[in-house]
């Protein structure tokens, strides 16, 4: 039943042979090079501060919701700056290959990339940025806040935390081992076919992007499970549905789509893979396949998708207004209608991306209608948060700068998103840059969200606030990079530039092509600036040190215990009074009150074995991907077994006796400030390690 | 403002601090294994939904269709051999009530031996389907066909597996807390099995009686 | 797309705009309250009164549902509307149109990475080259012989999606003469950058002329010579070609082919080393022009 495919194959590589490996690609030695000193560079100095025995026992083998939510964000950030230079490389081909005298580098017709490479490279960013940069920042920041916004001590299930992180891992790297071992799928990150069928890619690509958008999908579903049963089993008491933070309520309404979404993706790609390694008819053109099967089951999940990655954005914005417009959030009960609403109409709008599929008028007059729809609840939260300010006593600190600036790019991004929900215009409009400039409105929206994010609750994670004034540099050059590179992209989807385009035609579009490049140049100036503010900050924590509320204004119950938070998070649960417990206490003076004696406390022991079923995982999909069959099987049945074994591991928790958490809690008030600190410190007693 | 050491200082006399709270284990793993039967609901809906769009004449391409492949009186015994099992499993959960620990080993056992006859028939069945030239990879309708048969048949083998663990389980530990929610996870797992059977039996196999 | 020349994509950008007004109505007053409150309620220079318990009014809140829900009412009711008008198939604004003449038939079927046009009334064919006669109604039958491409030629009509082993219509009426770009929107492999034709719209008169030089090409378009034009062709240089027979029904047998499971498989040469395959043809090119 297995397809055959010829060309060079062996029992032992499958299909890898030497001629795999692009070394005599520059761009791909080059980047290797880079990528390899960057690792020797890493490794000689964890070696150097002697830090294996910390990064294993602390970090790697952890089951503590903060430290997996900070492991994401590392994972995110690396891609975010993988997917940003493929943006760069996109830019610069389309500036340099237009028209037919274009000159060609290295081996391509025009510009320095080949169709086959440029393709690879848009279907890479497009996959990187949305499924391993939004998603997991998003999944790490939702990690960390939500057992702290409800007062829990982890999240219901911390060892299928870990596993969820490491699937995830797992897909990141079989993304990044595509750039050096074959090649990746050139058929855009949600996948076209028949163009994904074996005859027109009959490369590994597509194997390697089917697998890793899979890993990374069964993680995101274990994950979302975890975080419901988390909120609905977890809360302290007195944490009524009502008084639920705002942030879990937009995690709550994102995970009730993925839990019901990326299932539906995960069987569209693994019916992908039966039609490549089985020769089955599921989408193919011929032979009784129906190829628009697959548009509809993968878009039941990417048009989901798209707002599960923007509710916990918009619910960070909801956290972020109000503590800096000294004030509660407006319309409480309306946000929370809204987030559901949201994620309830995500699931009837998914034909809004092939209206011009030619389906009847009434069918596309219909999915118009829902699209639009979307705009209802969104449109209250805009609202709302407009009212948040109004009457407030609004701080522009950085949080705020993100946030506020993220309002605008709703506003364009939904004003041209409806656009594109009236049919008729989406039939000139759709597949062309003009679309591209929509959602990235919406895309950078996240971003915006996320910097402001990090910037807000990074006091509380770490225990010392970010620099501000090299933040700010950064947060203007962002900016400025974005408007250039994406006004100039609408008017181009306007002017009929269609997306994609590995070679352009037209010379008339040259011009708009050539300031979009300077956009680059902007965003790349800015990155320094990260960077800048990023180093600086870690030189001056000392001075920047973070009591338990960095912001003085902030509402909910995650600013009542220590910042850093220590790995038991509450070293007693506090009880819940209102919707804004921490804005509560202060206002009846009684914040400062502490517990009068405290108890045991049940922790989860680390274990190694989700990071074993992350590897395996990476294991088992590079079998898949080269057909080195005996790799998939043992890599499989290794996995079955761990999972057996584990199951007869009695030893999962242990307890923290109460005279110990007493000790702790005193040691940590006591910290000089300045003392350097690290996340999720586990006080300042390092006889107190969490089990390994 | 002064630091006072009181578990109950609001005005109203309310506790500050909770004390002595702890999670239920039981109903929170309960609460997330539901929540991944949803999940596994999904995909066999989206599996159905494929096979809907991939079910019409046309979709078999000249080949084996509905009334060629989907035999209603061997899906009629297969169902015999299923619901015996959950049956039995039924039975075990029954003496887990009673803390009869003999009693749930010997449930579990039967339902155990009762869902292999069900893999047999199911297996002989596809393999007889296999030999007249209904491939998978024949038409697209075969290929959805075979891939629902598939996906229900490796639950089948994943609970028997599971079955097969918590034996040992339940003869080596006993009846601890977390042998019991995982035997109640089982039971919601195998429930769902004879629920997606009648799905299957109805969409797949009477409809073959029926065209 | 900004300069229509047809019937159909004026009624488009019509619609365009009227959807962007109806919505900037609203948007940009949302914008300006924004800005406006950012400014007027900031901390250090800001002129509003702070009330820190401020978080709900009942009148607002109805405002806060009632204008998007008005909105997008609206937006919808013209939306609808749209999509009947210039609905591919039936679009009722050429109602009217449709009998003062014509209208034309064209079958149109792309390949990897070409486009193939069938006149079966006038008995002609063409590669990469689509001419029409002014103020007649085209009717187009598309389909492919290999992936989903997307029609498209922007001063004239929106997109609608070229699929294999399947058939869609598309309408369009050109009501001035010019020269417009047509191309592929949807991604479609290699040779997709390159997938363009050039659309003539031309005279009656200058149409028929046109017709008459065509079926006087030496070559003519049996499904084997079609089975030749679909191996898959970067057209990096634009060639174009004419054929003055066609034979009969065959944008059906195409879309029976295709159905049956009949593919043209993309070669290595053209994924992983395109330029040595662009040199083969260049040289084949040569050869041929011999
Ligand atoms: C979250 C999603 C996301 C984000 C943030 C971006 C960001 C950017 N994207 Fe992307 N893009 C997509 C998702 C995204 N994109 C998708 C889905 C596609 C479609 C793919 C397809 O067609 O299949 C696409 C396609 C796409 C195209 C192809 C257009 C075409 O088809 O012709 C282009 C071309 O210019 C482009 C450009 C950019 C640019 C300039 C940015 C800039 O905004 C980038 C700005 C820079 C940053 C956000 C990085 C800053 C951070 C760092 C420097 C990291 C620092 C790291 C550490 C400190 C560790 N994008
Ligand atoms: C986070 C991501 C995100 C978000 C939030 C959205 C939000 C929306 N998107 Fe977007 N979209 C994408 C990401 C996103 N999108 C991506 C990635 C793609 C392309 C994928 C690809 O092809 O590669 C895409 C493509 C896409 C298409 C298909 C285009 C095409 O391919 O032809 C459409 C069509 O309807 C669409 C519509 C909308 C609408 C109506 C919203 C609405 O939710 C917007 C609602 C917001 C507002 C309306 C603004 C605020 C409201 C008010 C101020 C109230 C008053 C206003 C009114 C009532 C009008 N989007
Ligand atoms: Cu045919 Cu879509
Ligand atoms: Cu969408």
């Amino acid at each position: 039943m297995l397809v055959h495919i010829d060309g060079p194959w062996s029992p032992l590589l499958g299909r890898l042979a030497l001629s795999e490996i692009p070394y005599n690609n520059p761009i791909l030695v080059g980047t290797f090079v880079f990528a390899a000193l960057l690792a020797v560079i890493l490794v000689g100095l964890v070696t150097y501060l002697g830090l294996w025995r910390t990064i294993w026992r602390d970090w790697l083998t952890s089951v503590d919701h903060k430290k997996i939510g900070i492991m994401y964000i590392l994972i995110g950030l690396v891609m975010l700056f993988r997917g940003f230079m493929d943006a760069v490389m996109m830019r610069a081909q389309q500036a340099m290959a237009d028209g037919p005298h274009s000159a060609g580098y290295m081996d391509s017709p025009h510009g320095y990339l080949t169709p086959y490479h440029f393709d690879q490279i848009y279907t890479a960013h497009g996959t990187i940025m949305i499924l391993f940069a939004a998603t997991p920042l998003l999944v790490g920041i939702m990690n960390i806040l939500v057992p702290l916004q409800i007062g829990a001590r982890d999240m219901a299930y911390p060892y299928l935390n870990a596993v969820s992180l490491w699937l995830t891992a797992a897909g990141a790297a079989l993304v990044m081992a595509s750039l050096f071992i074959g090649d990746f799928a050139h058929a855009g990150w949600f996948g076209i076919v028949p163009v994904m069928e074996l005859p027109y890619s009959p490369g590994v690509g597509v194997d390697y992007w089917m697998w890793a958008f899979q890993l990374s999908s069964i993680g995101t579903t274990l994950g979302g499970i975890n975080l419901l049963a988390t909120i609905v089993k977890m809360r302290a008491p007195g944490m009524t549905w009502g008084r639920l933070p705002i942030f879990t309520w937009a995690s709550l309404s994102a995970n009730l789509i993925s839990l019901s979404t990326f299932p539906v993706l995960s069987v569209a790609l693994a019916l992908l893979a039966l039609d490549r390694y089985l020769g089955t008819h599921f989408y193919t053109a011929g032979l009784g396949g129906n190829l628009m099967l697959y548009n509809d089951l993968f878009w039941i999940w990417g048009h989901p998708e798209v707002y599960f990655v923007i509710l916990p954005a918009f619910g960070m914005i909801s956290e972020i207004i109000p503590t800096f417009s000294e004030k509660p959030l407006f319309g409480y009960l309306g946000m929370v209608l809204a987030s559901l609403g949201i994620a309830g109409v995500s699931w009837g709008v998914w034909l809004h991306h092939f209206f011009t599929m030619a389906a009847s008028p009434a069918v596309n007059a219909f999915f118009s209608i829902t699209t639009m729809a979307v705009g209802i609840p969104t449109g209250v939260k805009v609202f709302n948060w407009a009212f948040t300010m109004f009457r407030g006593r609004l701080r522009f600190e950085l949080p705020m700068m993100w946030a506020s600036a993220a309002l605008f790019y709703l506003l364009v991004g939904g004003l041209t998103g409806m656009m594109n929900a009236f049919t008729t215009n989406d039939y000139m409009v759709h597949n062309s840059v003009f679309v591209v400039a929509h959602f990235h409105m919406m895309l950078l929206l996240i971003v915006y969200a996320i910097f402001g994010g990090v910037n807000y609750w990074f006091p509380k994670v770490f225990g010392f606030r970010l620099e501000q004034r090299f933040g700010k540099i950064f947060f203007w050059l962002f900016t400025a990079g974005t408007a250039v590179v994406f006004i100039p992209m609408f008017t181009l989807g306007f002017m009929g530039m269609t997306r994609r385009l590995a070679y352009v035609a037209f010379p008339q579009w040259r011009p708009l092509l050539d300031i979009e490049v300077v956009g680059i140049v902007i965003y790349l100036l800015s990155a320094v600036f990260l960077v800048a503010q990023l180093y600086v900050s870690f030189r001056d924590r000392a001075q920047n040190r973070a009591g338990l509320d960095a912001w003085e204004t902030s509402r909910s119950l995650e600013w009542m215990t220590h910042s850093p938070v220590p790995f038991y998070n509450f070293a007693v649960t506090p009880e819940v009074h209102a919707r804004d417990e921490r804005a509560w206490r202060v206002e009846h003076g009684v914040d400062t009150v502490r517990p009068e004696r405290y108890e045991d406390i049940h922790m989860p022991r680390n274990t190694a074995i989700p990071l074993w079923l992350g590897a395996l995982s990476f294991g088992l999909a590079f079998g898949l991907v080269w057909r080195m069959w005996w790799l998939t099987e043992v890599c499989g049945l290794a996995i079955f077994a761990l999972i057996v074994i584990r199951s007869f591991d009695r030893d999962t928790d242990y307890t923290i006796p109460a005279a110990d958490i007493e000790r702790m809690e005193r040691a940590i008030r006591d910290v000089p400030s300045g003392r350097p600190v690290v996340a999720g410190v586990r006080g300042a007693v390092p006889a107190f390690r969490q089990g390994v | 403002m002064s630091v006072t050491t009181s578990s109950t200082l609001d005005a109203k006399g309310s506790p500050m601090w909770s004390s002595g709270h702890g999670h239920d284990v039981i109903s929170t793993k309960t609460l997330g294994f539901w929540l991944y039967m949803l999940s596994d609901a999904m995909m066999f809906t989206a599996l159905f939904a494929a096979y809907a769009v991939l079910g019409h004449a046309f979709n078999a391409a000249g080949g084996p269709w509905v009334r060629a492949v989907a035999h209603a009186g061997v899906a009629f015994q297969e169902t015999y051999w299923l619901f015996g099992s959950v049956l039995a499993y039924g039975l075990a959960m029954m003496a887990l009530k009673k803390g009869n620990r003999g009693g749930v080993l010997l449930g579990i056992a039967a339902a155990l031996v009762i869902a292999l006859g069900f893999l047999a028939v199911d297996g002989r069945e596809v393999l007889d389907l296999f030999r007249m030239g209904a491939l998978p990879e024949r038409s697209g309708f075969l290929s959805a066909f075979f891939t629902l048969v598939f996906y229900h048949g490796l639950h089948v083998v994943v609970g028997i597996a599971w079955m097969a663990v918590m034996l040992v389980q339940v003869a080596s530990v006993g009846l601890t807390e977390k042998v019991v929610y995982r035997l109640l996870n089982l039971r919601l797992f195998w429930h769902f099995q004879a629920v997606m059977w009648v799905f299957m039996f109805t969409f797949l196999y009477l409809r073959g009686a029926i065209v | 797309m900004l300069d229509p020349r047809g019937v159909i994509s004026v009624t488009q950008d019509h619609y365009l705009a009227l959807d962007v007004l109806i919505m900037l109505l609203i948007i940009v007053p949302t914008g300006i309250f924004i800005v406006w409150a950012m400014r007027h309620y900031r901390r250090d220079g800001g002129r509003g009164r702070h009330d820190a318990r401020w978080d709900h009014s009942y009148a607002l809140e109805a405002l806060v549902w009632g204008i998007p829900i008005l909105t997008v009412g609206v937006l919808s009711y013209y939306s609808v509307k749209a999509i009947y008008a210039v609905n591919p198939y039936h679009p009722t604004i050429m109602a009217r149109a449709t009998h003062a003449k014509g209208p034309l038939d064209i079958d149109v079927i792309s390949t990897d990475w070409q486009w193939v046009f069938i006149y079966p009334q006038q008995g002609i064919a063409t590669v990469n080259r689509l001419v029409i006669p002014k103020g007649v109604p085209v009717h187009f039958r598309l389909t492919s012989a290999t992936v989903v491409n997307d029609f498209y030629i922007p001063q004239l009509v929106g997109m609608i999606d070229v699929m294999p082993a399947m058939r869609v219509r598309q309408t369009l009426l050109a009501s001035r003469t010019g020269t417009y770009e047509g191309y592929s929107a949807n991604f479609s492999g290699a040779g997709f950058s390159w997938m363009n034709f050039e659309t003539q719209a031309v005279s009656r008169s200058a149409f028929r002329a046109w017709v008459a030089r065509v079926q006087g090409a030496p070559t003519h378009l049996s499904y084997t010579a079609f089975d030749q034009v679909a191996q898959p062709t970067i057209n990096i240089h634009g060639r174009v070609a004419y054929f003055s027979q066609v034979q009969p029904g065959l944008f059906r047998h195409v879309v029976a082919q295709t159905a049956a499971g009949k593919t043209y498989p993309t070669p290595m040469a053209m994924t992983e080393n395109m330029t040595r395959y662009l040199k083969a043809q260049a040289r084949r090119d040569a050869h041929n022009r011999d």
